[in-house]
């Protein structure tokens, strides 16, 4: 009964409800796909909020929750399939750099296949994407990444939610809360606290925790979010991505860019294997190779296609060359590579050239790596146990690393508060409740650090009507970002409305969150209005003389 | 009995092939491509492909079944989708912890639901009985994740006394069976799953124990032996009790088929490392050679209990023959 | 009208089956009445203000309070007596329909018939409950559909095999028998004559399995496998597990939902334990 007369008097107020003649077909019933409630609480609830937004529009909407695995095959896989979804993009470090996500999410070419899954296909973007790639000045390069910033705001192939918080909470009798370090858009969850956190009393184990199992522990595969916490630190790589954002050299002491298409590298010596093997320039060659041996290592591939060969200049030097300038490579290649060792994977690289498999499903009984952690073991669904490899250059003051899975997030909460674990890693609930606990504890401390990543609404430009600016511009208007930070995320996040995160102060478009074409409730309707839609007895109708052809998502 | 024993077996094993074929043509048709789970964007259609002919899926369905049917007779289940090792040994590590919780927990309550039952009988009538009786009834009656996460609120959070989830402290590991059943660690840790399972599982043998020795009781040679003036107490756990359990060693050997299967849920809610929650995972993920193999097993469990429970039932009850029992 | 004063005469000397009875009736009037009663729409998200009504404890606005999403807690556990209703009676009455049935045709036909579905009977109890809801879910849409399909499907061996005594027994009976001699059809005989005799033992099992139907709604929403877009008391419960309703102490929240559950399903073991009396008044005697 509200909601009639709620649409009734919104129908009258805004006075553009319309005789049929006037209008075309129907908007049909809208799905937004998002992940089950159990699984993502935060995500879930901002589609309930945006959905009955959208319903005040005129929209018939259904939220639907799709799990796991399906989420992902209709989403990457039937791409004409879905109407809108809600989807995010993880932060990691080699997302410093822009380019990775400026130049996947957006280009056309990554439409059918690639990161570009909402089909957003504007040239002029291609060309700005393109420019950034290959410019090495930075601030010729930052005018084009807030260009591209300005563009993408203006055509709104994403309805851009927040930025998330990292929020994690660790045990202060435990560990020194000045030895960690925070990384910006990262937090104090990182490998360089790994390598500094100092203990306090007897614990000198780290132990922590993951909602989700990472599928396994290989140089060549990219894990999830919480997977990557652990090979990051078991296999090192040429450069590391420093607490700034920056490229530090890392494996590699010494890197320099002579010319726009040459990386000179001089290798740290002294590295050794955890099998006790020498690391060698070969290795590294090899790492930089083999992502690229046909298509063997997928995750990794595209790291690797920019590079036209790599020699071996001097006893432990090696020079890369470019096939084209590429701004981002120190990060998102040289900080991303992992260093595997030859005269293992080089012998399962042949192995496979007539399998089917590639060489991301290999797991390795006892995993060689070079990192300043090795595997003791790893039980993928219970546990995995790292110990501090004893001849590594960084000196890790932990003696393990331990990461205890738990998907059920208010056991892992208990187990912050008992002891069990002392660094509360892979928080998904609340932040008020941790908030609550570290007043109430003496012992734990919360930190929260805002996140590069970002959580968005993808519209599938595929389909009528997302694939209309105007409609884009409208539904984008009423997502009310304050509150879905306030409220679905607990105050953990900040609104966002572009890819880049607030925490990559260089290269994030000020105030852009502020530019929203409409950005309100009646400019959304006013916008929709002027783009011919009517509301038809409280229903979205298309502007006259269009047809609703596409069947709604089953 | 022999005969009758042969004639269990036989049915039991006709019984085992109908459900792992079931169960077969079952998983044949879960939704969704196993692959996903490598997914990666950069796949190709030729690299997807190739995944699925290594796993053995391309095959025709009829040609799928006979092996599958053979490895089964082997006790090999196939190779899990998700952690790159055996079915088997998924499933051999999480079905003692299954075992070793159900056990424990029908134990308990059977014990104290065969006192209690032996008690409320003794006091027919009385006001204890008025309140025992729903209340015996309203634990049967609750869910069991909701008496889980009520009792793991109430003394793992708020008073700490009982870890959380999981089988094992972390850094620790489950090892062998023979270690799990000598750790502390372990048992420490069996502590609230047990007491939840216990207390749902209680009000069956609580009211079946009542209920018999009611009937019992007023058997005629308990009559005569009260005439011949033995003491009630002696009367009651010398005869009745007696015969009494007959129905209730028969009720052990179905719950304990039962409950294996049904540990899902108490197993998700205290993270513990059973099959149970192996089955839960696997679904989830669309492991389905893991979830197929957890399935057979738990089924497996169940038919084996069936048939024990028949077999004890003819054992201690003579009187009762093949044909007229059914 | 003598029927009903038996009923009534029998609920006053039988107290368990009457409070049985009467949660029933309250849980019926809630299904029914639910618009008039419930204080808000169940789905709406409230507002308090401009931000969303979250975890708001109980207060004159909200008697129980509302949820992580901002949804009234009365209102929702009010129209979760309808789901509770539906997926009850429709498992109920499908466990039934399909025991009686199956026991009926085992008992009186006997010979193959009885063998056939005795088999059958073993091999379905040999499918584990929880496991196979979760697989079949998992194989369509998690839902009220697939709770109610599993019950159908999985617990009527137990009524069949009652049933299937019973007839049994009837089978011998002297009118079955002057029937038979008058020339009645067997299937004449079997569903106007014997069904009727069982059909008291029926209902009885059907009670019981209204709970069993609701236990495992509320299994299956907890697993994550219910539906979503109903409001049952078990998509609150894991609602109310999912937003970490136990961290916040939101008791308010959590405990109802589980309390109506409870209520609801030990009616039924209650109706069908007094009911005994009723039915077998030789039973009383003990």
């Amino acid at each position: 009964m509200r909601r009639l007369l709620l649409t009734v008097a919104m129908t009258a107020l805004s006075g553009f409800a319309a005789s049929a003649e006037d209008a075309g077909d129907a908007v049909r019933p809208i799905t937004l796909l998002t992940q089950p409630q159990a699984a993502a609480p935060q995500e879930y609830q901002a589609a309930e909020i945006i959905a009955d937004a959208w319903r005040k529009l005129g929209l018939t909407v259904n939220v639907r929750p799709l799990a796991g695995q399906q989420f992902n095959q209709v989403i990457w896989y039937e791409r004409q399939r879905w109407d809108a979804t809600t989807w995010q993009m993880v932060g990691r470090p080699e997302r410093s750099d822009p380019d990775e996500l400026t130049y996947n999410l957006f280009v056309s070419a990554n439409a059918a296949n690639g990161y570009d899954f909402v089909g957003y296909n504007n040239p002029a973007y291609d060309k700005l994407a393109q420019e950034q790639r290959e410019e090495l000045n930075i601030d010729k390069r930052r005018a084009l990444i807030m260009q591209a910033q300005e563009l993408i705001n203006h055509d709104q192939p994403y309805g851009f939610e927040v930025h998330p918080k990292n929020v994690v909470a660790y045990n202060k009798t435990v560990w020194d809360s000045k030895s960690f370090v925070s990384q910006a858009g990262i937090g104090i969850r990182n490998t360089w606290s790994w390598l500094s956190i100092a203990p306090l009393g007897v614990q000198k184990d780290v132990i922590l925790n993951s909602t989700a199992p990472p599928t396994n522990l290989n140089p060549f595969n990219i894990p999830g979010g919480q997977g990557s916490w652990a090979t990051e630190i078991v296999w090192d790589r040429l450069m590391r991505v420093g607490p700034d954002g920056l490229p530090q050299p890392w494996a590699a002491e010494k890197v320099e860019r002579p010319d726009t298409l040459t990386v000179n590298l001089t290798l740290r010596k002294g590295m050794k294997w955890s099998d006790g093997q020498p690391v060698t320039l070969e290795d590294a060659v090899f790492s930089l190779e083999a992502p690229g041996y046909g298509d063997k290592a997928p995750m990794y591939k595209p790291f690797v296609g920019n590079i036209a060969s790599v020699t071996i200049t001097g006893p432990d030097t090696l020079s890369i060359k470019l096939k084209r300038p590429d701004a981002a490579f120190l990060v998102s290649s040289l900080s991303k590579l992992n260093l595997a060792p030859k005269h293992v994977w080089a012998a399962i690289f042949d192995d496979l050239k007539n399998k089917p498999q590639t060489a991301e499903s290999i797991q390795e009984e006892h995993p060689v790596s070079s990192g300043p952690f090795r595997i003791v073991r790893a039980n993928l669904n219970q546990e995995i146990v790292l110990e501090a490899s004893p001849d590594h250059w960084s000196h890790p003051k932990i003696n393990r690393w331990i990461m205890r899975i738990m998907p059920n997030v208010e056991a892992s909460v208990g187990a912050l508060k008992s002891g069990e674990i002392n660094f509360l890693s892979d928080y998904t609930g609340d932040p008020q409740l941790l908030r609550d606990l570290a007043k109430s504890s003496p012992n734990i401390e919360v930190s929260e650090a805002l996140d590069i990543g970002f959580k968005f609404i993808a519209f599938n430009e595929r389909r009528p009507p997302f694939d209309n600016l105007a409609f884009r511009q409208a539904i984008s208007a009423v997502i009310d970002r304050q509150l879905l930070a306030e409220d679905a995320w607990g105050g953990a996040a900040e609104p966002a409305n572009s890819w880049i995160s607030p925490a990559l102060g260089v290269w994030h478009a000020k105030g852009i969150e502020d530019r929203l074409p409409g950005g309100n409730f009646a400019a959304a309707q006013k916008i929709l209005k002027d783009a011919g839609y009517v509301l038809v007895g409280g229903a979205l109708h298309y502007p006259a003389g269009v047809k609703e052809t596409t069947a709604a998502f089953q | 009995m022999a005969r009758l024993a042969a004639e269990r077996l036989g049915h039991l094993l006709l019984v085992l092939w109908v459900v792992a074929s079931l169960t077969f043509l079952l998983f044949r048709l879960m939704p969704g491509d196993p692959t996903l789970n490598f997914l990666s964007p950069t796949f190709t259609d030729e690299t997807r492909a190739a995944l699925l002919k290594g796993f053995g899926l391309d095959k025709p369905l009829w040609e799928q079944y006979i092996i599958y049917l053979a490895q089964l007779l082997h006790g090999q289940f196939g190779q899990s989708f998700l952690q790159n090792q055996p079915v088997s040994q998924i499933l051999w590590d999480a079905l003692p912890n299954t075992i070793v919780l159900t056990l424990v927990s029908l134990c308990l309550a059977y014990a104290f639901g065969i006192v209690a039952g032996a008690f409320l009988a003794f006091h027919r009538g009385r006001v204890v009985e008025a309140a025992a009786i729903p209340g015996a009834l309203a634990t049967r009656a609750a869910p069991e994740f909701w008496l889980g996460m009520l009792l793991l609120a109430l003394f793992a959070f708020h008073l700490g006394w009982f870890p959380t989830g999981g089988a094992v402290s972390p850094g620790g590991t489950l090892g062998s069976l023979g270690n799990r059943l000598l750790s502390g660690d372990f048992w420490w840790h069996l502590c609230l799953p047990a007491l939840t399972l216990t207390l749902f599982l209680q009000g069956l043998p609580l009211l079946l124990m009542r209920a018999t020795m009611l009937e019992v009781l007023n058997d005629e040679f308990i009559v005569m032996a009260r005439m011949k003036g033995l003491s009630r107490w002696s009367i009651v756990m010398r005869h009745a009790a007696r015969n009494a359990l007959l129905p209730v060693v028969t009720a052990f050997a179905l719950g304990l088929g039962a409950s294996i299967g049904g540990n899902v849920v108490i197993e998700t809610v205290f993270a513990w490392p059973g099959i149970g929650r192996v089955l839960v995972q696997a679904v989830q993920g669309a492991d389905y050679p893991v979830a197929q193999g957890a399935f057979i097993v738990i089924a497996f469990v169940l038919v084996v209990m069936n048939t024990v429970a028949d077999l004890a039932y003819a054992f201690l009850d003579p009187r009762v023959s093949v044909g007229a029992r059914r | 009208m003598r029927a009903v004063r038996t009923v009534v005469r029998y609920l006053y000397g039988e107290p368990f089956a009457a409070v049985g009875v009467a949660i029933y009736a309250v849980i019926v009037t809630m299904a029914l009445f639910a618009p008039l009663i419930a204080p808000y729409d169940p789905r709406a998200i409230l507002r308090d203000g401009h931000r969303i009504a979250r975890y708001l404890p109980i207060s004159a606005e909200h008697w129980l309070g509302t949820t992580a999403g901002g949804r009234d807690v009365l209102s929702q556990l009010i129209y979760g007596a309808r789901a509770a209703l539906e997926v009850g009676l429709t498992a109920a009455v499908a466990v039934v329909a399909i025991g009686t049935l199956l026991g009926l045709l085992a008992g009186y036909l006997g010979g193959w018939v009885d063998k056939l579905v005795t088999r059958f009977a073993d091999v379905v109890l040999g499918l584990p409950f929880l496991p196979f809801m979760l697989v079949l879910a998992a194989l369509t849409t998690p839902g009220t559909r697939v709770v109610i399909v599993t019950v159908a499907l999985l617990l009527w061996p137990n009524t069949a095999r009652v049933i299937r005594s019973q007839v049994l027994s009837l089978r011998e009976r002297a009118w079955v028998e002057a029937a038979r001699v008058t020339g009645c059809t067997t299937g004449r005989i079997m569903f106007v004559h014997v069904l009727p005799q069982v059909l008291p033992l029926a209902a009885l099992y059907g009670s019981v399995a209204i709970g069993w139907a609701i236990l495992a709604e509320a299994a299956a929403s907890f697993l994550g496998f219910g539906d979503p877009d109903s409001i049952s008391w078990g998509v609150m419960l894991q609602d109310a597990y999912a937003s970490q309703a136990l961290g916040r102490g939101a008791w308010n929240w959590f405990t109802p939902p589980g309390l109506a559950i409870v209520l609801m399903v030990l009616a039924g073991f209650l109706i069908s334990r007094g009911s005994e009396k009723l039915l077998f008044p030789r039973l009383a005697e003990s």
